[in-house]
Formats: structure tokens, sequence, C-alpha cells
């Protein structure tokens, strides 16, 4: 029809594509709210934990909103992100250990720890769905940020455990996966 | 990629529900003409249908995020921009307005004409009442558009819209 401008229509579809993606997005990340809740209301730091979910929630919704196979990162890597919170949360709460006179902070053993696991599980599920660098990128921004909520207990060497313990979990899960494939 | 223009439809609104912002004018080319054509068919006025048309097409991009990859894409899309359809003739009935087109006429072809329009108008009222997936299945039978089922399926799935529509038609007008 030459009454129709087109090329103006499809920009206004194309706007209300992308709102209805964004808004879908939010929505469909909103349950990852009731984490930062739980975190902020069990974390010593409220202001850090909120912090850092504000940022792990922008991360899901944008990653969701952008969609292709970097939105398939979402789950794995919100869901792996629970695991070195909710330890880096026990932590938190249990204190510290003592064996004779030496004392010590539990978090970063536990960040850690949560770290290492997290990363397995990533690498396990990346090389089984046998994802690209969007995935891998997008999960470890998830979970790194997910964990934080919970690292940040004892400020940055918390969130700096559980990177390593992240980085050697993938690694780990990487080389097992090679041997294991490897004739 | 698919030479069937339905099943290339179909597979570039998996990818527009997934994101692939490349496949946004390939759909918005492939159904505006099918959109135009189902409006005008329903609407009988090139003006309104085009409203219709282009508030239609808006939604079925709007919402091809929803896309369900097992059905086919046309009657999806068609089953919308009826339903758009409908409620923009049901607009017009309640502002009264008198499309152009519609202008009185004298001479017994223009009142064939005006009972031809309030009955497929009567018709469109009916149609959006049905649910989505029987308006699909009666859309791609009148409009010759592919679904998702074929042979007795199809014939079973269409007469049970048809039944429905025949007991919806009853309902709102009392006629048989």
């Amino acid at each position: 029809m030459d009454s129709v401008d087109l090329s103006q229509l499809e920009h206004r579809a194309r706007r209300k594509y992308e709102w209805a993606r964004a808004r879908r997005a939010l929505l469909g990340f909103a349950p990852s709210l009731g984490v930062v809740t739980i975190a902020a209301l069990a974390n010593k730091h409220p202001m850090s934990a909120v912090t850092f979910g504000a940022a792990m929630f922008v991360v899901g919704a944008g990653l969701l909103w952008y969609g292709r196979e970097i939105r398939r990162a979402v789950l794995p890597g919100l869901a792996m992100g629970i695991l070195p919170l909710a330890l880096a949360l026990c932590a938190n709460h249990m204190g510290h250990a003592c064996m004779g006179d030496h004392c010590m902070m539990l978090c970063v053993p536990a960040c850690s720890l949560g770290g290492l696991g997290a990363g397995v599980g990533i690498s396990i599920i990346g090389v089984r769905w046998k994802q690209s660098w969007p995935f891998w990128a997008g999960a470890t921004a998830l979970t790194l940020l997910t964990g934080a909520m919970g690292c940040s207990c004892v400020g940055y060497s918390g969130v700096a455990g559980l990177a390593v313990g992240y980085g050697v979990g993938l690694m780990w899960g990487f080389a097992q996966r090679r041997l294991s494939s490897s004739p | 990629m698919s030479t069937d223009p339905k099943a290339q439809l179909d597979s570039l609104l998996v990818r527009l529900a997934e994101g692939d912002r490349a496949a946004f004018t390939v759909v918005f080319r492939l159904l505006w003409p099918p959109l135009l054509r189902l409006c005008r068919s329903m609407l009988k006025n090139d003006a309104d249908a085009a409203d219709a048309a282009q508030q239609a097409l808006e939604k079925v991009l709007t919402r091809s995020s929803d896309y369900d990859r097992r059905r086919p894409g046309m009657p999806w899309a068609l089953g919308i921009a009826a339903w758009e359809c409908r409620t923009f003739a049901r607009k017009r009935a309640r502002r009264r307005e008198l499309p152009e087109e519609r202008a009185p006429e004298t001479g017994t072809g223009s009142e064939d004409e005006l009972a031809q329009r309030e009955l497929m108008q009567a018709a469109v009222a009916a149609l959006g009442e049905l649910s989505p997936q029987d308006r699909e299945a009666l859309v791609a039978t009148f409009w010759e558009e592919a679904t998702d089922a074929t042979g007795a399926t199809l014939r079973k799935r269409r007469e049970r819209a048809l039944k429905r529509l025949r007991d919806t038609f009853k309902r709102l007008y009392g006629l048989g």
C-alpha cells in the first residue's frame, strides 16, 4: 500500500519489539531479586550485597534481553553463583574457626571453595552444551556477581578468593573434560 | 535456509524469538503483504485495512518472543491480524463511523454489498470470540495458509472450529 510509510512502520515495530523483549527480560529475571533480598538480609554488609545484586540483576536482565546464545548463560550462571553465595553466608554467620592458638575467618575459604565448585559446574555445562565464548563470558559474569553478594563479607579479599576459586574450577573442569574425551 | 517461504518464515520467527535482530526486517517484509491482504478482505476498506494491518504487524513482531516453534508462523500471524481486524471493526461500529466506501448508494448492487459487508463484520466478530487455535484453523482454511496439522487432524480441527463458530454466531445473533 502506497499510503503506508513502511520504513516508519518498521522503526516503530522494532522499537516495540525491543521494549517487549526488555519487559520480558525484566519480568523473567525478577525472581533473582529474591536471592538479592535474602543475601542482603543475611549479610553483615547489606549495602555491598545490594550493590553486587543490582549489578547481577542488570547483567542477567541484559543477557535475557539480548538473547541468542548468551541468554543460555543466565540460569547456569545464577544457579552456580548461588553455591559460593550460600557458603559465604553460612561462613559469615559461623564467623571464624580456631585450631589451637590460630583462628581464621571462614569467609575467604568458603568463597574460594564455592567458586571452585561453581567453576567446575559451569565448565561441565558449557562443554556439554558445546557453547562458545559469549556463554562463558555471560555465565562467568553472573556467577561471580551472584557469589560476590555473599563474598563481600570480608571486603575485596572474599571476592578475590571467589574469582581465583572460580578460575581454578573452570580450568580443572576443562582439563577433566579434555582428558575424558581424548582417546 | 529453506526455499519454502512458509518454512522460511517459521525459522525466521524462531530466530527472532531468540533475539536475532538480523531476522527482523525479513520477517517484516514477509508478513506485511499477507496481513494487509487479510485485513482488506475482512474490513473491505483500504484505509481501515492499512491501519489494522499496521497494528497487527506491530503486535506480531512485539509478540514474536512468545512464538511457539511447534506451530506454523503464518497462521499464528494471521490469527493475530484477524483478531486485530475484529477489534478494529468493533471500534468502528462503536464510533458509528461510515467509511467513504460505505457512503449511501442507490441500486441493488450496493444493497447486496452492504449486506455482505455486514455479514462479514458479524463473521469477524464471531471469529474473534473463538480460541486462538480455532481462529488459526479457520484462518488457515479460508485464507489457504499452512497449519501444523494435516489430513484427518486438520479436518477434525476445522470441523470443531466451524461448529464453535456456528454456536458463537447463534449466541451473538440468534441465527442458525
